[in-house]
């Protein structure tokens, strides 16, 4: 008595309109990480204020103490690193360049934020010293990266 | 499932006396297309970080020598000691009094406890200033974590100052 259903025909258009436009949506609103010039575990926090967009200095501090200064522009790393390592999103700086270099981006790109990226387990003397600097050259403002503690 | 593209192979024979066929329902099969455009849908929704880094601003006061002269009684100053992973050790007292030992069972707790404390005195006395001093062999997350608890206790100012031998030394004892 079992009655067989043959040639079951779905209208698939609805599903597939609206999977297209959840793709074009997602293409559009992607944006691929930016490639790190090291790893960096980052501390929690209650702070809301969101990372700006565009016109960064960062400065990331790796946990075995390393510093490396990035900027998210690639006009911005030729001119400071040389035209060969615009492509690079950091270049390893000893603390005393840091300075010097600060203060050349800035001279270039005076609305130029510092943000600070410090790993978990960096010690805090590397951190100090790097505050040291941006006081020393007149970067009073600037943010610490962390992420959002729950 | 294959692309049947009907009328058109009709075109050829001589039967039809026609010169022009109409192409009527020309159906191509699209599950190909789907299947690729789902396949990215499914990459671009896993991909996506939606979420963007938060970060905590930061104001120093311009390198000029400007001395701040503060009452001692108004002064609280936090020290914290180089300690193994995991564990944080931070010694508090107002003015001149004896650094106390913050408790807790582990870094969480301490970390708690000092968020307690912290909301306790801002509210006894607004005028409350408060000096870090930080064990240069400390982690990064120490000081980010005291700062954390300084803005949610709305003490939105205070001073990082370099832990000297002597800083050391009145803790050790403790």
């Amino acid at each position: 008595m079992s009655k067989k259903r043959v040639g079951f025909k779905l209208d698939m258009t609805p599903m597939v309109d609206v999977g297209f436009l959840l793709l074009t949506f997602f293409m559009l609103t992607t944006q691929f990480k930016p490639e790190e010039s090291v790893e960096i575990a980052l501390p929690d926090s209650h702070s809301v204020f969101k990372l700006p967009d565009a016109d960064v200095i960062t400065i990331s501090v790796s946990k075995d103490s390393r510093i490396f200064l990035g900027f998210d522009s690639q006009n911005m790393r030729s001119a400071v690193f040389g035209e060969a390592n615009k492509l690079r999103a950091g270049m390893e700086v000893k603390s005393e360049q840091l300075a010097n270099l600060l203060v050349q981006a800035r001279t270039r790109n005076p609305k130029l934020r510092t943000v600070i990226k410090g790993d978990k387990d960096t010690p805090y003397e590397v951190i100090e010293k790097v505050m040291n600097v941006l006081q020393k050259v007149n970067i009073t403002r600037f943010n610490l990266v962390t992420n959002l503690a729950k | 499932m294959s692309a049947d593209v009907g009328p058109s192979q009709s075109r050829g024979k001589q039967k039809h006396s026609k010169k022009k066929s109409k192409r009527v329902g020309v159906r191509i099969d699209m599950t190909p297309m789907v299947d690729v455009a789902f396949l990215l849908l499914t990459f671009f929704m896993l991909t996506t970080t939606m979420a963007k880094p938060q970060t905590m601003e930061i104001n120093l006061p311009p390198d000029s020598g400007v001395n701040v002269e503060v009452a001692e009684s108004n002064l609280l100053t936090l020290r914290v000691a180089a300690d193994p992973k995991d564990t944080i050790s931070v010694f508090y007292n107002t003015g001149i009094d004896k650094p106390v030992r913050l408790v807790g069972k582990n870094r969480t707790d301490c970390i708690a406890a000092l968020g307690k404390m912290l909301k306790e005195r801002i509210k006894s006395n607004p005028k409350l200033i408060t000096l870090i001093k930080i064990d240069g062999k400390a982690r990064y997350v120490d000081m980010v974590d005291i700062m954390d608890e300084l803005n949610l206790a709305d003490i939105t100012r205070f001073s990082l100052a370099p832990l000297l031998d002597q800083d050391r030394k009145i803790i050790e004892k403790i």
